[in-house]
């Protein structure tokens, strides 16, 4: 049989440690699936969903209250969005707390970062092509984020919108983005992420020498395991959209200040918090960005885990790595949770 | 070869016009590609609204004029019109009792736009009212 990409990416057999649940969490492999729903589900609602001002919030309704099955497919896209956030964002964490960034894998680590960086994109696009009042002041203060930029931040603004001002235009190009642009720059880095995975030495372990446990799964158990992932991950998520819809309120009215719900989508709350405190350059643009790099140089920054320690939870010979990694999460969740709650 | 002659190969020439016609033709698509998402298919919003008889703004009102994103008071002072957009990221401000309250994040200003606390450091801009001779009000949002 000639090899092809599936083989690439399960070879005839692989050590039992790469594929234990509780190392890697599933969480990768579920990021690719919700991936794969996202992108069905998406074609799906393009079937059906107008980007024009006017028209943007029926055709939402008309998905969600008419077209047989057409709230769960709605409802699924959604969910699976949200989760694939968390999924992705388990993922990056399990790999720091494991060490497996380091070389051979540093590039793949940064491959990974770019992919959460457009998972964030997608999602955000996704919410504005709502285009109802709950995203109102989201994307006011999220365009207006990328105008406070010196020098290039009105330019860069304009060609974000399409123009001086908030228009049709921009839901035009929200769409293109969200439906073309960071689709595909999703589906190129996704498919060189994986095939990375294979050609860095697959899931990270010890090299064989100093590994305890030397036992081997075979591709058909590798694939079994990944099925009943699948079925699970299936179950929850349509479970999830059948019983909570995803959100849509009354249609954007332009220059209304009365009705708009002030939040940010809520993996944005942080940065929102953040804001609250002034330069909308420093906090909303600058931090994130530091935020990033400072994930981005991991690899660079910190001596490489001892080899028997290499692919294990906690490697002791990385700690610096782990603090930092957790100190950035809790920090982010300790601003998400200030953002939600309720003010005065 | 003489040795005056300078000392540039056929081949490192070719190479060099290779490269900065490859560089300049670059540039120009990128210029073009700029220009190209830069257009504006959207008219600019106007920055003049009539506002009709200053009588319908009577002393101790304060009217908002939703297109201009403004409000109109009218105090002991005299008209006064203030920009609704907050100048941190560009919410619109709510006017409450003690003045206006940004809902996206938390910016506060008093009854006459004054900056009072929050992130936005600057007050509320004040807008030109002109009034013509017979009587009506013209904002002007530039």
């Amino acid at each position: 049989m000639r090899p092809s990409f599936f083989h690439h990416l399960h070879p005839p057999t692989i050590p039992a440690a790469q594929s234990r649940f509780r190392y890697t969490l599933g969480a990768g492999g579920l990021s690719v699936y919700l991936a794969c729903v996202l992108l069905i589900t998406g074609i799906l609602e393009m079937f059906f969903y107008v980007p024009t001002p006017e028209r943007a919030g029926a055709s939402i309704q008309m998905i969600t209250f008419l077209v047989p099955y057409g709230a769960v497919v709605r409802n699924m896209h959604f969910w699976a969005a949200q989760f694939l956030i968390i999924t992705a964002c388990i993922h990056l964490i399990r790999v720091v707390f494991t060490g497996a960034y380091a070389p051979p894998r540093q590039f793949n680590y940064l491959l990974g970062l770019a992919l959460l960086v457009i998972t964030l994109f997608l999602d955000f696009t996704g919410y504005i092509l709502r285009w109802d009042e709950s995203i109102h002041w989201a994307l006011v203060a999220g365009t207006n984020l990328v105008k406070s930029i010196p020098y290039v931040g009105t330019g860069l603004y304009g060609f974000l919108v399409g123009g001086g001002k908030l228009s049709a235009s921009t839901l035009t190009r929200f769409y293109a983005w969200h439906i073309f642009g960071l689709v595909l720059a999703m589906v190129v880095f996704l498919t060189w992420h994986l095939f990375r995975v294979r050609r860095d030495g697959g899931i990270a372990v010890p090299p064989v020498e100093l590994r305890q446990d030397l036992t081997r799964i075979t591709r058909f158990e590798l694939v079994r395991r990944e099925v009943l992932a699948i079925i699970l991950a299936t179950v929850v998520l349509l479970l999830v959209s059948i019983f909570i819809p995803a959100p849509l309120s009354a249609p954007m009215k332009q220059n209304t200040s009365v009705v708009a719900d002030p939040r940010a989508p809520w993996f944005f709350l942080w940065v929102q918090q953040m804001l609250k405190i002034g330069n909308p350059f420093f906090f909303g643009v600058l931090v994130p960005i530091g935020v990033l790099t400072l994930l981005a140089l991991i690899p660079y920054l910190f001596p490489k885990p001892i080899p028997a320690e290499t692919g294990k939870w906690f490697p002791k010979s990385n700690r610096m790595a782990q603090i930092i990694v957790a100190s950035i999460g809790l920090f982010i969740i300790l601003l998400t949770i200030l953002a939600m709650m309720p003010t005065q | 070869m003489k040795s005056n002659e300078p000392t540039l190969s056929r081949r490192s020439f070719l190479s060099t016009t290779w490269k900065l016609t490859l560089g300049l033709s670059g540039l120009l698509g990128l210029g073009g590609l700029l220009q190209y998402l830069g257009y504006q298919s959207e008219p600019a919003s106007p920055t003049q609204f009539k506002l009709g008889d200053a009588a319908n703004y009577p002393p101790g009102s304060r009217i908002i004029v939703p297109d201009a994103q403004a409000i109109i008071q009218n105090s002991s002072q005299g008209f006064q019109a203030l920009s609704l957009v907050c100048p941190h990221l560009g919410c619109l401000v709510e006017p409450d009792k003690e003045g206006f309250t940004c809902p996206c994040h938390g910016s506060k200003y008093d009854p006459n736009g004054v900056y009072r606390s929050g992130p936005a450091k600057q007050s509320l801009p004040e807008l030109r009212l002109e009034e013509t001779t017979d009587g009506k009000l013209i904002l002007h949002t530039d």
